[in-house]
């Protein structure tokens, strides 16, 4: 006996409603890898992660890459590298970064030279 | 600009088209939720999506230009007879080895006729090609890679997928079935006609075929399944239509 | 779109938490504190990991199934601004699905172990997809207020702190505003239509009342554990503010079309603030739970049958050499 459904596509499907398998197991690794998916918006702008897709292949992982992350608003390139070819710093090593911040002298704002230069003309008004 | 005669075979023409398409799409769209993978779901439901807004295309070119009735007056109003849908479009979804070949051969056919579509002595046709068979050249990408992926798979999906072209090369040249005032709208440079269609249609089966490592069915040999064109279908198009048109006959008057 | 409000967890009857290193958990919980996100690769109490593996996995259960009620009207959507409208909504539905078991699967969860479990009865799913899409207007009121009632949920776990989770989510709720706005003019031609639309909707509204006031779980009892997901940032809100926050937004706009609601004792008392309403049925909340709803049986078969007919698929274009690993963001 079939599923009778309010959906007429499910019962079409003709699943058996008798059915006592509810140990269906999916195997490992039967949904493929993932691959990272990067979108470029606009030409001239940086590609950004956006997300995975799961895919048997590159040439599929672009394809998907387009449905599920191009579908609405403007792209205009997609790249996509597989999740194990990403290699990423721990988390657990971001003090590497602590000082970071702090290294004044790589940064326009730690030269400051107003003050000297309004000492000096004063300086030269006095004169 | 156009006479009578081949203004009528232009009507012909588009509403072939139109017919293809929505009837093509409305069957994809029955996998949304059902597909094989999320991703591959996702995917199909865009493409269906896409045919049916070209079905609304041609429609609106055949209301707007043509002296027809309104876009959805055709596609829920008409009786199936009146359909002129290649049989092809309207057999149910079957496993998911049929419906990525119906999805081949039909989108090389559509690409093929929307390219020549977009050079048209007709305007309206010209103008709505060019916009949308950027969108045809993406379906045909998507068909042909799933096609040459699984022909070099495993031993059950190259079987099935030799399987299913055997068993619908016929239906699917139904496709190129030859209507009245054709030879009107080949010699106005309105399309390049059926025939020559087939011919680059067959070339690129063919060759995609090929890469797949798949046998091309002998066309010779096959009898093509014609009958859609002058409103005659299988016993799959009636029930498709009730249940398409279900909600909007409760009131064909009223706004949904 | 249906992150379901109500996160069910068999666990909650052991009331001890996983004992962490003190030290580990006061700078992840200063962390959190302070408003930063927690990464994938971070580290974090296995109490913290588990309950999101759970949250978000039923949030992703919960859209691949919630595709099957409004997809029972797919093919037959009248007129074709309602047929692609329909069809691109269901299909945001799935796409949300595949963004969540991504999210879900960087704490480390295949997404093939989330499906056998959904499969299994062993993870649930939002309740309300456990009931029948009966008619077209069925549609309007999914459309329109389960959307509306996830959106709540949505944006109050948007800011949660599992970066994925976030992200994921971010993309989600602007989707989800298409979805509402699409739900809410399906809605809007049925109430001011003719009289038959009318009692359609109105009927549609009389059966989903229940199951939406079922959407965001019964009154939360405030216990350590509560307390502990609201300070980890995983749990946003209490279920009864997200109830009154979708109640104050969306009732008028029931009412504002005449239309009714089966619920004579709804109302907001001008004094409190609060609505007040008949408290629903929750024997019937935790029946359908526990997998005795009007479709819980079918909604699982559906997507047993379709994971099963797509295995050659699968199958077929799986690489010998291929290497799963935890994606990454």
């Amino acid at each position: 006996m079939n599923i009778q459904s309010l959906d007429p596509r499910v019962t079409r499907l003709g699943i058996d409603a008798e059915e006592k398998n509810p140990d269906q197991t999916l195997q490992r690794e039967e949904h493929w890898e993932t691959y990272q998916v990067f979108h470029q918006k606009k030409r001239g702008e940086k590609h950004s992660s956006v997300g995975v897709v799961h895919a048997p292949n590159a040439e599929m992982a672009l394809l998907f890459a387009k449905e599920q992350y191009a579908r609405r608003g403007e792209t205009v390139n997609l790249w996509i590298v597989n999740t194990r070819d990403v290699l990423a710093m721990d988390y657990d090593d971001y003090d590497v970064f602590s000082t970071t911040p702090e290294k004044m002298y790589r940064d326009p704002a730690g030269y400051k030279v107003n003050e000297k230069i309004a000492a000096f003309k004063k300086a030269q008004l006095d004169v | 600009m156009f006479n009578t005669d081949t203004l009528n075979a232009l009507r012909r023409l588009l509403l072939a088209m139109a017919d293809d398409h929505l009837i093509i799409g409305h069957r994809n769209s029955e996998w949304t939720g059902l597909g094989p993978i999320l991703e591959e779901d996702i995917a199909f439901s865009s493409i269906a999506q896409d045919k049916i807004g070209h079905a609304l295309g041609l429609y609106s070119i055949l209301n707007e230009q043509l002296g027809e009735a309104d876009p959805d007056t055709l596609a829920f109003m008409r009786n199936e007879t009146d359909f002129t849908s290649c049989q092809l479009v309207e057999f149910p979804i079957g496993e998911y080895d049929f419906s990525l070949v119906r999805h081949l051969l039909f989108d090389v056919a559509a690409l093929i006729r929307f390219e020549d579509a977009s050079h048209s002595a007709y305007d309206p046709l010209a103008k709505l090609a060019r916009k949308v068979k950027g969108e045809i050249k993406y379906h045909v990408f998507h068909a042909s890679t799933f096609v040459k992926q699984l022909g070099q798979g495993n031993e059950e999906s190259k079987a099935r997928m030799q399987s299913a072209f055997n068993q619908n090369m016929a239906l699917a040249l139904g496709m190129f079935e030859s209507f009245e005032g054709e030879a009107l709208l080949v010699q106005q440079g309105i399309y390049k006609g059926e025939a020559a269609i087939r011919t680059a249609w067959l070339g690129e089966i063919s060759a995609i075929l090929q890469e797949a490592g798949l046998q091309m069915p002998d066309v010779d040999k096959l009898e093509p399944v014609y009958g859609g064109r002058k409103g005659f279908h299988t016993e799959f198009l009636q029930p498709l239509l009730d249940e398409m048109t279900e909600v909007f006959r409760i009131d064909p008057a009223a706004e949904w | 779109m249906y992150g379901g409000g109500y996160i069910h967890d068999d666990q909650k009857k052991k009331p001890e938490m996983q004992a962490e290193d003190p030290v580990l958990l006061a700078e992840f919980e200063a962390r959190i504190a302070r408003g930063e996100k927690i990464e994938p690769r971070d580290w974090m109490p296995a109490d913290y990991r588990r309950q999101l593996i759970r949250m978000i996995e039923q949030h992703a259960h919960s859209e691949i199934i919630g595709a099957l009620p409004e997809g029972t009207w797919i093919t037959r959507a009248p007129g074709f601004r309602r047929k692609l409208a329909l069809m691109a909504k269901v299909q945001d539905e799935v796409g949300h699905a595949q963004l969540l078991y991504s999210a879900a699967e960087t704490l480390g969860k295949s997404r093939e172990d989330m499906i056998n479990d959904l499969i299994n009865g062993k993870s649930k799913y939002s309740n309300v997809f456990n009931y029948p899409a009966k008619t077209w207007a069925d549609v309007a009121v999914i459309g329109f207020l389960i959307d509306a009632a996830a959106i709540v949920n949505q944006v109050a776990n948007s800011k949660g702190s599992y970066g994925p989770y976030c992200r994921a989510l971010e993309r989600i709720c602007y989707e989800e505003s298409f979805h509402l706005k699409q739900g809410h003019s399906v809605f809007v031609y049925l109430a001011t239509g003719t009289p038959t639309q009318r009692a359609m909707v109105q009927d549609a509204l009389n059966r989903w009342w229940q199951p939406i006031m079922h959407f965001f779980g019964p009154s939360d009892k405030m216990s350590q554990h509560t307390e502990t997901l609201m300070r980890w940032k995983v749990k946003m809100a209490s279920n009864d503010d997200m109830r009154q926050q979708f109640l104050t937004m969306y009732v008028p706009k029931i009412w504002e079309l005449g239309l009714t609601l089966p619920d004579p004792n709804l109302k907001k008392n001008p004094e409190t603030n609060q609505w007040e309403f008949t408290e629903p049925d929750w024997n019937e909340f935790y029946e359908v739970i526990k997998g005795n709803g009007p479709c819980n049986a079918e909604r699982l078969a559906v997507r047993r049958t379709a994971e099963e007919r797509g295995a050659w698929v699968r199958a077929a274009l799986k690489r010998a050499d291929q290497h799963y690993v935890t994606p990454l963001a």
